[in-house]
């Protein structure tokens, strides 16, 4: 025999300091904020309250994209796509859904993140990336 | 386990005592606890033993996958851990196995019993696995484990022309070198390349199907019975990359590098000499196995998932302690072989890692 079941339990997850800069500045400004680590240059998309690559908590706000390169991408049947995208200015990589279709799509394409028109602190008030016609690396 | 930590030469060795398994298969009707207690009684009986010489259990499960919190109660009572201590890894099951381990070395007792148990079936697996994404920056965009690996196939195939036809023959091959009983069909590598896409550039076939299993492992500092080979535990480490995979130079598993030096390391060798004539990856898909290969820096003199891995179907956190089982096996199945690597991996894109060098002592 089984028994079919279903968890459903509301749950408010708090994004914390560096967490909830990050969405604010997308939400009023659309702008994608990084951390720029004094101590070892590296700049972490999103914020961050310490270094990824360091540990250091002596960080800089510093803005990067809204353009971008294509390190990886995939598409899937039911979910849609994404990509993982080297946004200009940035060290590591930011992943996101990709907004166009993914025909013709190549690592080492330009993308530029595209902004919800309604926008709500989320990581959503970013749609995704869209390609960039007419511009190389 | 520090990598400079210099081997203990009047240290406890540990052997690998008993085993036993169930499944994988697609579905098993059984309880979980049903399946535990196979998977137990399999392994008391290898290992010639009774609860009574267990002194302390560790058990590998993860709550979200068996949809109930506290998951390793519902198993108290079928490993014997009622009035015993028990501690619960909610990882890969290699992982509990390494903790276990380090219970004996600890000189706290001189048996254990690990336990790990996965029923995918349960639920939409792949679903679940989004829960297990950072909650503000990945889960709002139903981005899964599947997508993880989908992205880190397509970094590594963007200089690589030839990757997908090298990856569909590949799981070509492990498929069908597959043990009977493993539910993954055995396919061609054409029939591989022409499944359908599940998360570009892997297809469906690439993929190691995921089911129900329970593995179970004694851990003893007491030498097996005479009459068989006896296996050691040699080694061990583990290590944890970065959640986002967008932080980690994603076309290689720096963490298993860094885990099987700290093995390499706990077993007073370096990871240059550690020749491995057998290894056992916990690879879901072919790229991981060249992750895998080109992170221990195994080349054509291991052989390498003889009974076709994972990808004769696994289910989840059982993944790695059925590898440890199946080095384990090996050792004492083929007289040639002096030592072996058994791996684990969990998170997304490879971001656990653990490794178990296994020597025959003979």
């Amino acid at each position: 025999m089984i028994r079919e079941g279903a968890i459903r339990i509301p749950f408010k997850y708090a994004a914390g300091r560096a967490g909830s800069r990050f969405l604010v500045a997308l939400r009023d400004g659309m702008r994608i904020i990084a951390s720029r680590c004094e101590t070892c240059a590296r700049v972490a998309v999103p914020l961050r309250t310490f270094c990824p690559a360091c540990g250091g908590d002596d960080l800089a706000e510093v803005e990067v994209g809204p353009g971008g390169t294509i390190l990886a991408w995939t598409e899937t049947p039911d979910a849609g796509s994404y990509a993982l995208v080297r946004l200009d200015g940035a060290d590591t990589a930011f992943l996101h859904r990709l907004v166009a279709a993914p025909a013709g799509c190549r690592i080492g394409h330009r993308v530029r993140v595209r902004f919800a028109s309604s926008r709500r602190a989320s990581i959503l008030d970013i749609d995704g990336f869209e390609p960039v016609t007419g511009e190389a690396r | 386990m520090s990598e400079m930590n210099a081997p203990n030469g009047d240290r406890r060795p540990i052997f690998i005592v008993g085993v036993g398994e169930t499944g994988p298969v697609a579905q098993d009707p059984r309880s979980i606890p049903e399946m535990v207690l196979a998977a137990v009684d399999k392994a008391l009986a290898d290992a010639g033993m009774g609860h009574d010489d267990i002194d302390a259990i560790v058990t590998a499960s993860i709550d979200l996958f068996d949809g109930l919190t506290a998951s390793n109660i519902a198993v108290t009572e079928v490993v014997g851990a009622v009035m015993k201590p028990e501690t619960r890894i909610a990882a890969d099951g290699l992982a509990a196995a390494i903790h276990a381990a380090c219970e004996l070395r600890s000189e706290a007792y001189q048996t254990v019993l690990v336990a790990a148990h996965g029923k995918a079936s349960m639920s939409d697996f792949r679903s679940l696995t989004r829960w297990a994404m950072d909650p503000i920056h990945l889960q709002p965009l139903d981005a899964d484990f599947l997508v993880c690996a989908g992205l880190q196939a397509s970094a590594m195939a963007a200089a690589d022309g030839g990757a997908q036809r090298r990856w569909a023959e590949l799981a070509a091959r492990r498929r069908s070198s597959a043990a009977p009983g493993g539910f993954a069909a055995a396919l061609p590598a054409e029939a591989v390349l022409a499944s359908p896409v599940v998360a570009a550039p892997l297809r469906e076939a690439m993929c190691a199907p995921l089911g129900d299993g329970a593995a179970a492992v004694v851990l003893s500092v007491r030498p097996p019975a005479p009459g068989r080979r006896s296996v050691r535990l040699a080694g061990m480490g583990y290590d944890l990359e970065a959640h986002a995979i967008g932080d980690r130079e994603l076309t290689r598993w720096e963490g298993l590098g860094r885990a099987l030096r700290r093995a390499c390391a706990d077993a007073g060798i370096t990871s240059e000499e550690a020749a491995i004539d057998l290894a056992e990856p916990s690879c879901l898909y072919p790229h991981e196995e060249e992750l895998f290969r080109d992170a221990c820096g195994i080349g054509g003199e291991t052989v390498i998932s003889p009974d076709g891995g994972l990808f004769g179907g696994t289910a989840p956190v059982v993944a790695g302690l059925s590898r440890l089982i199946a080095a384990t096996r090996g050792l004492r199945g083929n007289a040639r072989y002096r030592r072996a690597l058994a791996h684990g991996a969990w998170g997304p894109a490879g971001q656990g890692q653990a490794v178990a060098l296994l020597e025959a002592a003979d």
